[in-house]
């Protein structure tokens, strides 16, 4: 994994006005999402390594409202 | 497949998009060529019924990404595949043109069921398919200030409906069930039926249309209830049939979407994979009944695991044994399944808002309304209990590609470990499961099948705040 500088790599950002909190991004994307027992959404911005990057993907496809949104290089 | 080898996908929608994104994910460098007969390119198919109709997004916003630094597809859009030969490799197109192949994806999806009687050349009698389609919809509705009438009592009836209520227009929903969304359990059905109320959409359950009326200037409907309704739009949403039209004369069993084996190979051709809503593969996690599942998220997975196994080959690759989900919203309430509820004999009160489904005493499904967190839970309980059979692959010394796990659908390594749950008879009786629900759910302790649990599944209800809690929002955390 090569170094990154601050700012730069991948990330994730959750469009809040189409989210509706089915949690199917915590399904496919454990160690990126979490939905709490409050009903809240918790992500992490930056994926820091490539198990993290496949499942932020994977939460970005199968998202029923297509709100995950990712920027930055994505060949992992 | 090799290099320099073209794969043809027929079908450009989630799925036919999903499959090339996978191909290039699994390097494949040949040529990758994607039919779709929408001019458009894939976009976010379940946003027609809703958020599009409604107008709160537009056309330009609602197409599909993919996440690769480069997908490298031919598109060839606006064309419809005319014919299929398996024999030659071949799809014809329009105009005589015709086009080879080494792999052939076959995603083209479904096409809303024509209702008998139904008059399709009012222009106010419409179908909610395409964004044209939506479009089509809203502009009838600018045209008249008339309520809309939708027929069917599917998940898109009833979303059409709420979309409706959301935009401030009346609106008839017109079902011959006896109550709406009848098959996802009496909890949702009934929880359906007073949201309806609530919001003022009209119901017309156990009814049928005995005459339409359509003259130039409006649509009306005469209705078995002896009811006279006078719309400015009628969507009819009495469910889909495959569009595998096209593959009639290729020799593969087309009766009821494409049959194929548990690797979604089409039966009789080693080079045509099937993904989507027209595949009709026997799903071994449940049994050896090959059936189509129509959901989004399916699409999605298998359209990735018929890609991987394209590349595979045939005597290689592995069965999808998915745990297939849906959600839907309806109003302000998060509807979601999981599972097969369709093969149940039998429902249980699994938890507030949860329905499970049950086939010889097994849970096959799970229904919930509202309740995502909770559903979370259940899911992976439902995965335990009714794990992936593990699969022995053929004795053959195959180079074998490395193969990019499926995520989610296969069962945890922990899931698997975890203990086989104790099997119920196979003679079911009702009371005597409930208990064993009881006494296996109300005291589980987190296994290891969920670690991330803080409280076992039961609890998790409790802590969840009703449906009167507002959805909040995501929070990032920052660094």
């Amino acid at each position: 994994m090569p170094f990154r500088l601050p700012g730069g790599g991948p990330r994730i950002s959750v469009d809040n006005d189409r989210c509706e909190l089915y949690g199917i991004c915590a399904m496919e994307a454990p160690d990126v999402f979490d939905l709490g027992q409050d009903g809240r959404l918790r992500f992490h911005t930056r994926l820091l390594d490539e198990t993290t990057m496949e499942q932020a993907k994977m939460a970005a496809r199968c998202c029923p409202m297509q709100a995950v949104v990712m920027r930055g290089e994505l060949d992992g | 497949m090799a290099d320099g080898d073209r794969i043809v996908i027929v079908g450009a929608g989630v799925a036919g998009l999903r499959a090339a994104e996978r191909l290039r994910e699994q390097n494949f460098d040949g040529e990758i060529v994607l039919i779709g007969d929408e001019a458009r390119r894939p976009y976010h198919r379940p946003m027609v019924s809703k958020a599009l109709v409604m107008g709160t997004e537009r056309p330009s916003d609602v197409g599909l990404s993919h996440y690769l630094p480069d997908l490298d597809v031919h598109w060839r859009l606006g064309a419809r595949v005319t014919h299929l030969d398996t024999t030659e490799r071949v799809v014809h197109l329009p105009g005589g043109e015709s086009l080879w192949y080494d792999g052939l994806i076959a995603a083209t999806g479904v096409y809303p069921r024509h209702l008998p009687g139904a008059p399709r050349h009012d222009p106010r009698v419409r179908i909610l398919r395409t964004v044209e389609d939506s479009m089509a919809v809203r502009r009838c509705l600018n045209a008249s200030k008339k309520p809309a009438v939708v027929i069917g009592a599917g998940l898109i009836g009833n979303e059409f409906a709420a979309s409706m209520r959301h935009i401030g227009r009346d609106v008839t929903l017109i079902g011959h069930a006896k109550a709406p969304l009848h098959r996802f359990g009496d909890r949702v059905s009934s929880g359906i039926v007073e949201a309806h109320h609530e919001h003022r959409a009209k119901l017309a359950m156990k009814s049928e249309v005995r005459h339409w009326i359509s003259t130039k200037d409006t649509v009306g409907l005469h209705l078995t209830n002896n009811q006279l309704l006078v719309a400015s739009v009628v969507v009819l949403a009495i469910g889909s049939v495959p569009s595998v039209d096209w593959m009639r004369g290729s020799g593969l069993d087309i009766s009821d979407g494409v049959l194929c084996d548990s690797k979604l190979f089409a039966e009789g051709a080693s080079d045509v994979v099937i993904a989507g809503d027209i595949a009709r593969w026997p799903n071994l996690r449940f049994d050896e009944t090959p059936r189509r599942v129509e959901h989004w998220i399916n699409a999605v997975e298998s359209a990735r695991h018929a890609a991987d196994n394209l590349l595979m080959g045939q005597s290689s690759a592995k069965p999808f044994t998915p745990l297939p989900r849906a959600w839907s919203t309806l109003y302000d309430t998060r509807l979601q399944m999981c599972g097969m509820p369709s093969l149940a004999e039998d429902t249980v009160t699994l938890a507030d808002g949860i329905t499970g489904f049950i086939r010889d005493g097994r849970l096959v499904g799970i229904s919930s309304w509202d309740k995502p967190r909770a559903m979370l839970d259940w899911m992976a309980e439902l995965d335990r209990r009714l794990p992936a059979p593990d699969y022995v692959p053929e004795p053959e010394p195959a180079p074998a590609p490395e193969v990019a796990e499926v995520p989610t659908v296969e069962p945890s390594p922990a899931a698997l470990a975890a203990d086989v749950p104790p099997e119920f008879d196979s003679g079911f009786d009702h009371q005597a499961f409930e208990r064993e629900f009881e006494s296996e759910f109300a005291n589980d302790i987190p296994t290891t099948a969920f670690p991330a649990l803080a409280a076992p599944p039961t609890t998790a209800f409790a802590a969840q705040p009703g449906a009167a809690a507002p959805p909040t929002m995501a929070i990032p955390i920052g660094r």
